[in-house]
C-alpha cells in the first residue's frame, strides 16, 4: 500500500501518476532505461485501488505496442506507453497515424543517448525528434518535459488532459537520468478527470457511424483535414505554452534548459549570483508548444545573453534563437554521451560570455 | 426477356447496371445460362449483365448463386413470386 | 436502374436482397476481384448475426483500405500490417465489440507478419480474413511473401527467384501451428472452372459465406478466427478475369490447399 509522500524513481512515479489520472490501458515493451513504467504497472494491476486500469499488455515490439495504443485510444479509453530512443523512433508511425486522426494518447520517452542504440545515460538528443514531429507528414505532439520526480507524477494527469481537450498525442519527455532518480515526493492530488468523447469508434448504436481515418485521397478533403489539424496547432501554441522563471525578472544573463539540465542551471545560477553575475533560469515545460512568449518578453525588457544548456549537439537552441528574434546573444552549451555537465563548468563559461 | 404467354415468370434477378463492371462471374456461374452481357455500354465503360428469365438452359430458379458471386452488388437482389 | 420483366417487382419476394451493413457505394475493386466478393459476404454474416452497431472494422492497406466505405460499421484505419494488434487494443478495452479486419497478402504476410502472428498466439478474441491473390495490388503488382516461385512481377520480372528470395509463405499453415487460435481455414472463394463443361462453380462463395459466419461466431465466443480466402488479381497477374480464376485454381490451391486446419471450438460441427 502506497502513502501520500513517498521516496520514489521519477519511472516509478510517472506511472504512479498515470494511474491516480485514471489510466485505463498501458501497452508495454521493456527498455532501459525505462523499464520500471510497465513494471510497476504490472506489480499495480489488479490493485483495488486502481479499478480504472484496466489493461496492462506487453507486446511484442515497440510498433505493435503503439499500435495497441491507436486502437485502445480510438474508443476513447485513456492510454499511454512508454518507450526509449531506439523505441521511440519504432513508435513514429503510429503517432503520426494517431495526429491525423486525432486521437488522444500518452507516449513516454526516457530519453537516453544515442544514436542507434547509444548507451543508457541521459541525453536530450530526442528533441527535434518528439517537437518537430519525428514522422511523417506535417504535425505537431504536444510535449511535456518533467524535471523532478514530483513532475513525473504529475504530468500524466497533465498529458491526459492536454490530450483528450486537443484531440492528439503528447509526449512526455524525460531523460535517463530523471528516470532513475529518486526523490522525496508529496503525491500530488490527481483529479481524475472524465473526457468526452464523441467522436471514439465504439460501434455505431443508433448512431451515425464514427469513421476514424487519415486517408483522403481527394485533395480537397486532405486540405481541409490539414489546415484543420493546422488551426488545431495554433490554438495549442497560444493557449498552453508553459515555462518556469527563476530569477529571471532583473537578470542580465539567461540560461535556458529543461529536464535534469535545469536542475544543474539552476544551481549555476545561485552560483553565478554569488559571484555577482545576474544571472537567471529559464525552464521551458512545454517544449512544444515552446514558450516564445515569456522567452521573447525577457529579450524584449533587455535581457542580452541567452546561454542554451543541452544533452545533444544543438537541438533546442535553434528555438531559443527564434523565439528572441535576434535581439540577444544566443550561445550554447552541451555534453554528450551519457555525461552531465559539471554545474561549475556551466558557471565558467556564462562568466566568461557575461564579461 | 417477358413472359411465355400464359405463365408466369416464377422469379427475377434485379442488377443494378450502374455499378456492374461486366466481369461476367454471374454469367459463368449460372446453370441456366440467364444471365449475358450487354453489347450497350453502361455510364461507367462496362458491358453490364442482363437477365433472361428463359435462360439457354431453362428458366430462372432463383438459385441465388449469381448473387453470391458478384464482386459489385450489381446483382442487387433475387426474387421469388409469392406463394 | 431495375430491369424488371413484364411484372411488377412487388409481387416477389425477396430471397436475397440488400444488405444493411453494405453502404452500397460501388466499389474501387477491379472487375472481379474477391474483395467485392468479401464484402459481401462480410455484410450478411454482420446482418444474420444481427451485430451491425457493435461492430467496429478495421481497415488495413492495400486495396481493402477503403473498405469502410463500402462496410456500415464504425471503423479504424491501422497503419500497414498493424491491423491485429489495433484490433487487439480496441478489443481489450470493449470486449463487448465484434472487432474485425480484411488485411491483403502484402498486409498480413509480409510487413504485418508479427503483429499477425502475436494477436493469434495470444488468442486475442479478433477475426481476420485474409485476402491472398500472391501479389501486392494496390501498389501495382510487386511480388509479396505468397507469390509463387517463378511468377513474373514487377519486382521480380525474370519470375520469383526461389534461391533468392525463398519459396511462398503460407500463413494458413504457421498459425495452425500456433496454440492460440481457435479457428484456421483456408477457402477458395473464386469461381472455378469445371473441367468439361463451360460452367464454373460457385462453391467458393458458399463455402466462403459458411466461414465468415463461422469465424465471427468463434470470436463472439472468445477465439481467434482467421479464414484465408485464396482470391486472384486479373489486373496483376495480366490475365482475364477468367484465366485469373482458373490460374487460381490450378496453381494457387496447389500452394495453399484449402481446408480447416484448426477448429478449438468445433464450431464447423456445430
Amino acid at each position: 500500500m502506497r502513502t501520500e509522500k513517498q521516496f520514489v524513481k521519477g519511472n516509478e512515479a510517472l506511472a504512479l501518476g498515470a494511474l491516480k489520472a485514471g489510466m485505463n490501458a498501458y501497452f508495454a515493451y521493456p527498455i532501459t532505461p525505462s523499464s520500471e513504467i510497465p513494471e510497476t504497472l504490472a506489480t499495480e494491476f489488479k490493485s483495488p485501488e486502481y479499478p480504472e486500469f484496466k489493461i496492462f499488455l506487453q507486446a511484442a515490439s515497440e510498433l505493435e505496442a503503439i499500435n495497441m495504443v491507436i486502437g485502445a485510444a480510438s474508443t476513447g479509453a485513456k492510454v499511454m506507453t512508454a518507450t526509449s530512443g531506439p523505441g521511440f523512433s519504432l513508435k513514429q508511425e503510429g503517432i503520426s497515424y494517431g495526429a491525423a486522426m486525432e486521437i488522444p494518447f500518452l507516449v513516454v520517452d526516457v530519453n537516453r543517448a544515442g544514436p542507434g542504440l547509444g548507451n543508457l545515460g541521459p541525453e536530450q538528443s530526442d528533441y527535434f525528434q518528439a517537437t518537430k514531429g519525428g514522422g511523417h507528414g506535417g504535425y505537431k505532439n504536444i510535449v511535456l518535459a518533467p524535471n523532478s520526480v514530483q513532475e513525473m507524477a504529475a504530468f500524466p494527469a497533465l498529458g491526459f488532459s492536454l490530450a483528450f481537450k486537443h484531440r492528439c498525442p503528447v509526449v512526455i519527455l524525460a531523460d535517463a537520468f530523471l528516470g532513475q532518480l529518486k526523490e522525496d515526493i508529496t503525491f500530488p492530488k490527481i483529479a481524475q478527470e472524465k473526457f468526452e468523447t464523441p467522436w471514439a469508434a465504439t460501434g455505431a448504436r443508433g448512431a451515425e457511424r464514427h469513421l476514424i481515418v487519415s486517408l483522403h485521397l481527394d485533395f480537397a478533403d486532405q486540405s481541409k483535414h490539414a489546415e484543420h489539424l493546422m488551426s488545431k496547432y495554433e490554438e495549442v501554441g497560444m493557449t498552453e505554452q508553459r515555462s518556469e522563471g527563476y530569477l529571471t525578472s532583473d537578470a542580465d544573463v539567461v540560461l535556458v534548459a529543461y529536464g535534469v539540465v535545469s536542475r544543474l542551471c539552476r544551481r549555476a545560477v545561485n552560483e553565478l549570483r554569488a559571484k555577482g553575475v545576474r544571472a537567471g533560469l529559464f525552464r521551458p515545460v512545454t517544449l512544444s508548444p515552446f514558450p516564445i512568449k515569456e522567452l521573447k518578453s525577457l529579450a524584449d525588457r533587455g535581457v542580452r545573453k541567452f546561454v542554451v544548456v543541452e544533452l545533444n549537439m544543438g537541438q533546442m537552441v535553434f528555438d531559443v534563437k527564434l523565439a528572441v528574434e535576434g535581439k540577444g546573444s544566443v550561445d550554447f552549451i552541451h555534453k554528450l554521451g551519457g555525461f552531465l555537465p559539471a554545474s561549475s563548468d556551466i558557471v565558467s563559461r556564462v562568466e566568461m560570455i557575461s564579461r | 426477356m417477358g413472359q411465355t404467354a400464359g405463365l408466369v415468370q416464377k422469379s427475377m434477378v434485379i442488377i443494378d447496371s450502374e455499378v456492374c463492371k461486366g466481369c461476367s462471374l454471374c454469367v459463368v456461374s449460372c446453370p441456366q445460362k440467364n444471365l449475358k452481357l450487354m453489347a450497350s455500354m453502361n455510364r461507367i465503360g462496362y458491358h453490364p449483365v442482363e437477365f433472361h428469365y428463359h435462360g439457354e438452359k431453362g428458366d430462372c430458379t432463383a438459385c441465388g448463386l449469381c448473387y453470391w458471386v458478384c464482386p459489385d452488388f450489381a446483382i442487387a437482389e433475387v426474387r421469388r413470386l409469392k406463394q | 436502374m431495375t430491369t424488371l420483366q413484364g411484372q411488377a417487382a412487388s409481387e416477389y419476394e425477396v430471397k436475397l436482397g440488400r444488405l444493411p451493413t453494405l453502404t452500397g457505394k460501388p466499389t474501387h475493386y477491379c472487375a472481379g476481384c474477391e474483395h467485392g466478393v468479401l464484402t459481401r459476404l462480410v455484410a450478411n454474416a454482420i446482418d444474420e448475426l444481427g451485430v451491425r452497431e457493435k461492430t467496429v472494422l478495421v481497415d488495413s492497406v492495400g486495396c481493402s483500405v477503403f473498405a469502410h466505405d463500402y462496410i456500415n460499421t464504425d471503423a479504424v484505419q491501422s497503419p500497414h500490417g498493424r491491423a491485429p494488434a489495433v484490433m487487439t487494443g480496441i478489443k481489450r478495452v470493449r470486449p463487448d465489440l465484434l472487432v474485425f479486419a480484411v488485411q491483403g497478402d502484402g498486409d498480413a504476410v509480409s510487413i504485418g507478419l508479427l503483429e499477425l502472428v502475436y494477436a493469434a498466439s495470444r488468442g486475442e478474441p479478433i477475426t481476420v480474413f485474409l485476402v491472398n491473390n500472391a501479389i501486392y495490388g494496390m501498389t501495382g503488382g510487386q511480388m509479396a511473401p505468397t507469390t509463387p516461385t517463378g511468377m513474373v512481377t514487377t519486382t521480380t520480372p525474370r519470375g520469383r527467384d526461389l534461391i533468392d528470395t525463398g519459396p511462398p509463405l503460407d500463413a494458413t499453415k504457421l498459425l495452425a501451428g500456433l496454440e492460440g487460435p481457435s479457428y484456421v481455414k483456408r477457402v477458395f472463394l473464386p469461381v472455378a472452372p469445371m473441367g468439361t463443361t463451360d460452367l464454373y462453380s460457385a462453391r467458393g462463395s458458399l463455402e466462403g459465406a459458411k466461414s465468415v459466419l463461422n469465424a465471427f461466431k468463434v470470436q463472439l465466443r472468445g477465439g481467434f478466427s482467421f479464414v484465408e480466402f485464396i482470391s486472384t488479381c486479373s489486373v496483376n497477374w495480366k490475365m482475364s478475369v477468367l484465366e485469373s480464376k482458373r490460374y487460381s485454381s490450378e496453381v494457387l490451391t496447389k500452394i495453399f490447399p484449402p481446408g480447416l486446419y484448426k477448429d478449438k471450438m468445433g464450431i464447423e460441427t456445430k
